[in-house]
């Protein structure tokens, strides 16, 4: 049966009737029209469903809905400003880190939540928070190239 | 061929970056129309069953459940190849007589499909799968190419007697080898075998099928070579091509398995049972079983060399696996020989290859088609050889590649080569000197490889390679181009925008890509054997041209000069003479279009390519590895890759597609397996956490070093540059085993066991 | 597999007694829901279809990590694999937990996943397990009968079968605090990638003598290698109050070997053991001797 679902989503929020067996995944996709977020394994092995929960890295694939109510939830779409991209996706953009573009809304929030944590990470600490983000694409090394540039713009933004 | 050049060779973004990064991308799987059904497909659990009865009473009362068809229902469309070989697209070549349906009714791999439905939504739509009720009589079933040819083996298709799906030889040999051996003084010989690599591409397969209302098939494709895909969708359906309109969408990655049809026909055939748009989108499992995956190859390749390294002699006999059906497995052999016995220059050279049918998943295209598997044989024989003739790897190399002038691997003459260059460059980064053939003592040892490789820049002479491009003027000088190469992430819209911009003297963001709806792209052969930028590009090269012969005419008379006065820069038309008399191109094909003079004109070119030669890249693989004596475990600890690959048309580019390819080398040297169980003919491996392919901790360092050397051919001098980074990876990984603890690995992967047992057997 | 879920009835108490209540009432129709890594891909795979499904995570009471020099260590079964592995006192008291919980999976999956989930999973490879073996961790379970304390090394009785009984909740795991002079680590394999599951894994945990460098107490502790987690306890046994040196350590290696029997890959499985039990045991030993070494100074 379904049940009234409240959430914060990229900021807004916003109730929804589901059923308790829908996946996150799903009512981001089908029933909010999000669609950046990705599924690609199912399984919690690939990372292309990341979405931030409170800010912290979850995998939506295997995620209940309901489980997430009443939280804050980040997707992909919630990063920019208006037109104004977020550094790490502007990053991503001038460095190549994206090929098919399937693997990024994942690896972008992964990062994104790497940085809000630790704003000076080293490359070591980029490929760790990155390693639930499969890539088949780029060979990951434009990607870490992109989140340290990014991990710099935004210092020098910080500081300004 | 010095050009100056301001637009080819820059790091530009690409046109689609923005959208993937921001989410509003739009790909296959997140299309959705009003009404749209959710298709799903039953797939068999067995590797070879007969169908004696579906029952499917059940699942059709299912509410919200729009459509059930099983082998029954779609017996009034044709039998396809999925792998589009019934088209006449390989030149002087085999057409394949199609057998598979859209479902089967004699299932003949694990995961072949039986019956399909559509339902409202997925969760309806995946309950229904469940009632459906198959009584399947399982069959004795095959799954090695070598029992498969046994007399008496169980028969896996109608249309290839024995199993032997194709017999095919190497379309260039010369020579004679017997005589090649018998001058040899050094002659090396092994059985390597290869793996069924999955492509994992990040979306799996996906399509959304519609009627218009002219009753129009509409389907959005993540088809590599949508205009033949459209083609064999109209001939399956049995429609005149006109009324099939396929759309390509963002596609999240293809690396070849995207080469033949996929979910299309079963998408399509829901679609027009129920009147209604079909999404039919695979789960991961799917794609490993449904789909295409590399040809594994078990191979037997012997090598004849004179006392100072000069090769006298190559031959092979090549065993590869098919599966259930024919796809686009043949011909990776033909690849594999063509570019392995045609790597070096050698003067007797031959090859034959059985390619065999067994029940298993199909085989097919995957990055470097046959030659990475033929790399894998040929690059360890020559270290082999090389050692036994107590020259040193890169030496013996260099003494045997081609120069330019010389005749390339498919008969053509080779335009330019770099090899050399590579091999010296990539040494000098990986540190080759300071570290190759060093005493090795301790648990954790380290040592260092190579391997080489050529490849191709587009599918001449051996397929259609067929394309076209259009481009014209706007009032304001912006350029609308339009051609139809596949959007897997490879970056082609930028390079084929810095192309016609570079031709045109106007930026790359000028041009707007006109892409991915055959109603409105001309005909394209597509994007596989390395080919977009080279054959596309040349393409649109001419195109453009034709279109600046226009603006430079008209500029010519606005100015009172000649054309060839003129030189276009930065948007604006110059006479070259005297560069303070210029007009911009805004104001010429502001002109040409209201015109009020009698005079109007559209300025446009277009061209039709059939690529008649076909630049080799080449390039110098360089692996330094770590192996832990105690596990077996072996580190890439850094990667070196070396291309020359003509003039980069995006630098940034041409790095990614080499670092992805070290990535997917690397998986496919050591950790990708694709386990298929003997006993049950089940797939085990069918998803990441039983398929594994590198991750981000299993990256080493890496570097590529671009020669960046312009090729009289390619359009501003590039070369095929998409497929050559993974073909030279494995076996680079395998001779720095060698340097390092002195055995060979001659079957792929390289795991810690038989790391292990080669090992032990050594130190016995 | 499929790619959702099965309908289902969902509930989410807010206390433990609501929990065990809503697991009573729907008996073996139900299942615990925690951080989901485990259970939704069993769901997916059609392995389990709950018609219940007891939404745990919303229980504030069971996700804390507590200590004290008495009491030890107490952790609650919501605590994560990432609050563990980033625990300061984890980190400096029970370091080899911290490094088996910092080495499941990935990011990701130790944001979501819970100590609790990954023993009650009960499977044949938990990294958690061998460290709360040697740790001698205590389970406490409860359930509307009340509650009752199993050690751990009785929970697990066959791959993904344990002493849990239907409708019985875990909520705590109890570790004494190790005695003084003792050290420890975890060591693992992966089967094939850096993030994989473990193809073995060792705990190991050993009390030196700093006055004659006898080894008073060693536990080892493996995962991966038998139908459930084992302890070593024959390959215990050789260095048990014995002076340690290498060949000792290689034949607690060896023994430790002849206990394991893994199914798969078995012979590689049983080498890569004794790779890691002998180098989990030296490393303890060298880490003591640097504690002790420390002491004197
Ligand atoms: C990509 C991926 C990688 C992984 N890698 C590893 C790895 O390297 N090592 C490893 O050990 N595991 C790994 N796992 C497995 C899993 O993440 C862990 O076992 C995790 O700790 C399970 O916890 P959970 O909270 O998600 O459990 P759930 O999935 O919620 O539950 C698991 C089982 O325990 C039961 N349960 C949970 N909590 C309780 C409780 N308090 N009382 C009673 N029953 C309960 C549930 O009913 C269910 O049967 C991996 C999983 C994924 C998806
Ligand atoms: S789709 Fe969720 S982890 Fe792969
Ligand atoms: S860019 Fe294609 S998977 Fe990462």
């Amino acid at each position: 049966m379904k049940q009234i679902a409240n959430f914060i989503v990229n900021g807004k929020a916003c109730e929804l009737a589901i059923e308790p067996h829908m996946l996150l995944v799903e009512v981001l996709r089908d029933e909010l029209g999000l669609t950046g977020t990705k599924q690609s394994c199912g399984i919690g092995h690939c990372g292309a469903c990341t979405v931030l929960i409170d800010g912290i890295p979850t995998l939506s694939c295997l995620t209940p809905a309901l489980t997430a109510r009443g939280k804050n939830i980040t997707t992909i779409e919630g990063l920019a400003e208006g037109t104004r991209l977020h550094p790490i996706q502007k990053a991503f953009i001038d460095y190549g880190a994206i090929q098919c573009g399937y693997c990024t809304p994942g690896m972008i929030l992964s990062a994104k939540a790497l940085l809000d944590r630790n704003p000076n990470p080293s490359r070591e600490q980029v490929k760790q928070a990155l390693s639930g983000n499969l890539c088949r694409c780029t060979g990951y090394v434009k990607i870490v190239d992109a989140v340290l540039a990014a991990a710099e713009s935004m210092g020098k933004e910080a500081s300004e | 061929m010095s050009q100056k050049l301001s637009v080819v060779g820059k790091r530009i973004i690409q046109p689609d970056a923005a959208a993937k990064a921001t989410g509003a991308a739009m790909y296959a799987s997140d299309l959705k129309m009003p009404g749209m059904l959710i298709g799903k497909v039953l797939r068999s659990p067995y590797p070879h069953a007969k169908i004696k009865r579906i029952g499917k009473s059940k699942a059709e009362k299912l509410p919200g459940v729009e459509a059930v068809i099983t082998p029954e229902d779609v017996t009034q469309w044709k039998p396809f190849d999925r792998g589009l070989k019934d088209l006449p697209m390989i030149a002087g070549g085999y057409l394949v007589p199609p057998d598979e349906h859209i479902l089967n009714e004699r299932a003949r791999h694990f995961g072949d499909a039986i019956a399909a439905v559509a339902a409202i939504n997925e969760h309806i739509a995946e309950e229904a799968l469940e009632l459906i009720e198959v009584e399947y009589e399982e069959l004795p079933f095959v799954i090695d190419p070598e029992e498969a040819m046994k007399p008496g083996a169980p028969q896996v298709s109608d249309v290839a007697e024995g199993n032997i799906g194709k017999h095919l030889s190497y379309p260039f040999p010369e020579g004679d080898v017997e005589k090649g051996f018998k001058e040899a003084d050094c002659i090396v010989e092994g059985t390597f075998s290869t793996t069924k690599q999955e492509h994992c591409t990040a979306e799996t397969a996906a399509a959304v099928a519609h009627l218009d209302v002219n009753g129009r098939i509409n389907i959005w494709s993540q088809c590599q070579v949508a205009h033949m895909a459209r083609r064999e969708i109209a001939h399956i359906f049995n429609m005149p091509v006109s009324k099939v309109k396929l759309m390509t969408p963002l596609v999240g990655g293809g690396f070849g398995q995207r080469g033949s049809v996929c979910a299309e026909p079963i998408c399509i055939a829901l679609a027009l049972k129920t009147g209604k748009p079909v999404k039919l989108e695979y789960t991961r499992e799917e794609n490993f079983t449904a789909l295409e995956s590399r040809t594994g190859f078990k191979y037997n390749l012997k090598i004849g060399f004179k006392q100072d390294g000069t090769l006298t002699a190559m031959q092979v006999y090549m065993l590869g696996r098919l599966g259930g059906y024919m796809g686009c497995g043949p011909m990776a052999s033909v690849i594999g020989m063509v570019f392995g016995l045609g790597h070096y220059r050698c003067p007797n050279r031959a090859g034959e290859a059985d390619m065999v049918m067994t029940n298993t998943p199909v085989s097919g295209a995957f990055r470097g088609f046959g030659n990475p598997a033929m790399m894998w044989g040929i690059e360890q024989l020559v270290d082999e050889a090389a050692e036994k003739l107590g020259m040193n790897p890169l030496k013996i190399r260099l003494k045997n590649i081609k120069k330019a002038g010389e005749i390339a691997n498919m008969g053509l003459r080779l335009e330019s080569t770099y090899l050399d260059e590579c091999i010296k460059r990539g040494a000098e980064a990986i540190g080759w000197k300071e570290k190759w053939g060093k005493k090795k003592e301790g648990k954790m040892r380290r040592g260092v490889g190579i391997a080489t490789m050529t490849h191709c820049s587009g599918a001449a002479p051996l397929y259609l390679d067929h394309s076209n491009a259009f481009i014209k003027l706007n009032e304001d000088g912006s350029a609308d181009l339009t051609v139809h190469p596949a959007p897997l992430g490879q970056h082609i819209w930028g390079a084929l925008s810095q192309i016609a911009a570079e031709e045109l003297g106007i930026l790359a963001e000028d041009i707007h890509i006109v892409t991915g709806d055959t109603d409105i792209t001309l005909f394209e052969y597509g994007s596989d054997a390395s080919r977009s930028t080279y054959a596309i590009g040349s393409a649109t090269l001419i195109a453009a041209h034709q279109a600046k012969e226009q603006i430079l005419e008209r500029a010519a008379k606005m100015l009172g000069v000649s054309p060839d006065e003129l030189e276009i820069k930065e948007r604006q038309v110059y006479v070259k003479a005297n560069p303070k008399k210029s007009i911009p191109v805004a104001d010429v094909c502001y002109d040409a279009i209201y015109n009020f003079k009698g005079e109007c004109l559209n300025i446009s070119g277009k061209c039709s390519w059939e690529g008649r030669w076909n630049s080799s890249p080449t390039g110098a693989f360089f692996a330094e590895v770590e192996i832990n004596t105690e596990t077996g475990r072996v580190k890439v600890i850094k990667f070196v890759t070396a291309i020359d690959c003509g003039k980069a048309i995006n630098p940034m580019t041409v790095e990614g597609q080499l670092e992805g390819g070290m990535q997917q080398g690397i998986g496919y040297g050591l950790t990708e397996d694709y386990i298929i169980n003997k006993d049950t003919g089940v797939v085990e491996s069918d998803n990441y956490d039983t398929y594994k392919m590198p991750g981000i901790l299993d990256m080493p360092e890496t570097e590529v070093v671009i020669i960046d050397k312009p090729d009289p051919k390619g359009p501003f001098g590039a070369k095929g540059v998409g497929e050559p980074g993974m073909v030279g990876v494995a076996p680079a990984i395998a001779n720095a085993i060698y340097d390092a603890i002195g055995v060979r690995i001659k079957d792929l992967p390289i795991t810690p066991e038989k790391v292990l047992k080669a090992l032990g057997e050594k130190s016995q | 597999m499929a790619r959702l879920l099965k309908p289902f009835e969902y509930f989410e108490p807010r206390t433990v007694e609501e929990a065990v209540q809503l697991l009573s009432k729907y008996g073996h129709q139900a299942k615990v829901l925690a951080g989901g890594t485990d259970l939704l891909i069993s769901m997916k795979k059609r392995k389990i279809t709950p018609q219940y499904v007891v939404y745990i995570k919303s229980i504030p009471e069971l996700d804390y990590i507590h200590y004290s020099q008495q009491a030890g260590l107490k952790i609650g079964a919501l605590a994560t694999h990432t609050a563990i592995a980033d625990s300061a006192i984890i980190k400096d008291k029970f370091e080899l937990l911290a490094s088996a919980c910092g080495k499941v999976g990935t990011p990701q999956v130790r944001n979501m996943g819970t100590i609790g989930g990954n023993i009650c999973e009960g499977g044949p490879s938990q990294d958690s397990v061998p460290s709360l073996l040697v740790l001698e961790a205590k389970l406490k379970l409860i359930s509307l009968h009340g509650e009752r304390i199993v050690p751990i090394d009785e929970f697990f009785i066959a791959p993904f079968k344990t002493a849990l009984q239907e409708a019985e909740l875990l909520t705590e795991i109890q570790i004494p605090t190790p005695p003084p002079r003792s050290a420890g680590c975890y060591k693992w394999f992966t089967k094939i990638t850096t993030v994989d599951e473990s193809l073995a894994g060792v705990a190991v945990l050993m009390l030196l003598d700093s006055t004659d460098g006898i080894c008073r107490d060693l536990k080892i502790g493996l995962c991966s290698v038998a139908p459930t987690p084992i302890r070593a306890r024959r390959a215990e046994q050789v260095l048990r109050d014995k002076k340690i040196d290498n060949s000792l350590i290689e034949r607690a290696a060896r023994v430790a070997v002849e206990e394991t029997s893994p199914r798969s890959r078995a012979d590689y499985r049983k080498r890569m053991t004794g790779v890691l039990v002998r180098e989990a045991i030296s490393e303890t030993w060298q880490k003591i001797r640097q504690l002790h070494l420390r002491e004197r100074a």
